[in-house]
């Protein structure tokens, strides 16, 4: 038990208080701060970034899993999604749901 | 005061196209814990503590390559700034003058992409009194209903045929990719989409630990300085 009592203990303080933090302040700072300012937009950009950089790291090296599939088919099935996205009007759900058949018809088809 | 009778009509909102999505995410989320190989229950405890998909995916990685805490704790804060702003825009949306402020702090942890997407939606429709109990509802039924996704998730990958599975893995990156292009609206938007998908890969290379960081951090200020000097020059 002593083994997955740490990870746990770790996900609370290093992924939870870490998160709530920044939900902490924002009930802080919605009487006070303009949430179109300029530095919540360099914040914006630093999230942004770093989930691109997620997926990006997923993408090319995945975890045992994914790695089942090609990365040409991993990239094409991202791209997929995004066309599919912009194609239907901004839909986010008809997006996901293209790079995930498309991944799933180059797999099947190779 | 605020109308608490509200709290169970918040709950049955969790059955909308939004929580659909978010249902799926979380399964594909459940299959991606799998393939990590750090066991179910840290990723449940990152469905309850941390309740932010990126957030919980990066912290789980970080766990999986054997990081320290102060690694995970600043790579997993830094995809958690940008919850700040949707609080504040929730926030901004539920608050009563005059009433207690501890209801405002339980409903900040529930505070994610979906929650804001659906008081931005569909909020205005209901009484300011009732809002803040309508959300907790909501919120309270997504993440229980997101605990069940992930150990399904997390339980399918094993027995589902690999392609399957691995499609299933895939939903949680498209979804957020794809997230990012819905959330976009400034140009250094998409260059920090760019600049984050090209850098980071570049760290891993070189610093494995900070990849994330790293690119975060260099793709964001190349992505705001051009931006700025884009709308500079625009006014």
């Amino acid at each position: 038990m002593s083994n997955s009592f740490y990870p746990i203990l770790l996900i609370l303080i290093g992924g939870g208080l870490t998160t709530y933090v920044w939900r902490f302040m924002g009930v802080w700072m919605s009487e006070r701060v303009d949430p179109e300012g300029e530095l919540l937009m360099w914040v914006r950009c630093v999230a942004t970034a770093i989930v691109a950089a997620l997926v990006a790291g997923i993408v090319l090296s995945p975890n045992a899993i994914l790695a089942s599939t090609g990365l040409e088919m991993r990239v094409a099935a991202i791209a997929a999604g995004v066309l599919a996205f912009y194609a239907t009007g901004k839909n986010t759900g008809l997006g996901v749901a293209a790079s995930v058949v498309v991944l799933f018809a180059l797999a099947l088809l190779s | 005061m605020y109308d608490w009778s509200a709290l169970p009509r918040g709950a049955r909102a969790s059955l909308s196209v939004a929580g659909l999505v978010m249902a799926a995410s979380f399964l594909g989320f459940g299959a991606l814990v799998r393939s990590l190989e750090v066991g179910l229950l840290p990723g449940l405890a990152t469905t309850v503590f941390i309740w932010a998909l990126p957030g919980q995916v990066v912290a789980l990685d970080m766990l999986a390559s054997g990081a320290n805490l102060l690694a995970m704790a600043l790579a997993v804060t830094l995809t958690a700034v940008r919850l700040l702003p949707m609080v504040v825009l929730v926030m901004s949306k539920v608050r009563l003058e005059g009433a207690r402020r501890w209801p405002l702090y339980a409903l900040s942890h529930f505070v994610a992409v979906t929650i804001w997407r659906i008081a931005e939606d569909g909020i205005d429709e209901v009484d300011r009194p009732q809002r803040l109990p309508w959300l907790t509802g909501l919120g309270l039924a997504l993440m229980s209903s997101m605990l069940v996704m992930t150990s399904i998730g997390y339980h399918l990958a094993q027995s589902l045929p690999p392609l399957l599975a691995a499609c299933l893995v895939f939903l949680t990156p498209s979804f957020f990719f794809i997230s990012l292009f819905a959330n976009a609206k400034f140009r250094m938007d998409y260059i920090a989409i760019a600049a984050g998908a090209l850098i980071g890969p570049l760290c891993h290379q070189y610093y494995p630990e900070f990849d994330l960081l790293a690119g975060g951090l260099i793709g964001c200020t190349i992505a705001y300085l051009i931006g700025r000097a884009g709308r500079k020059r625009s006014k």
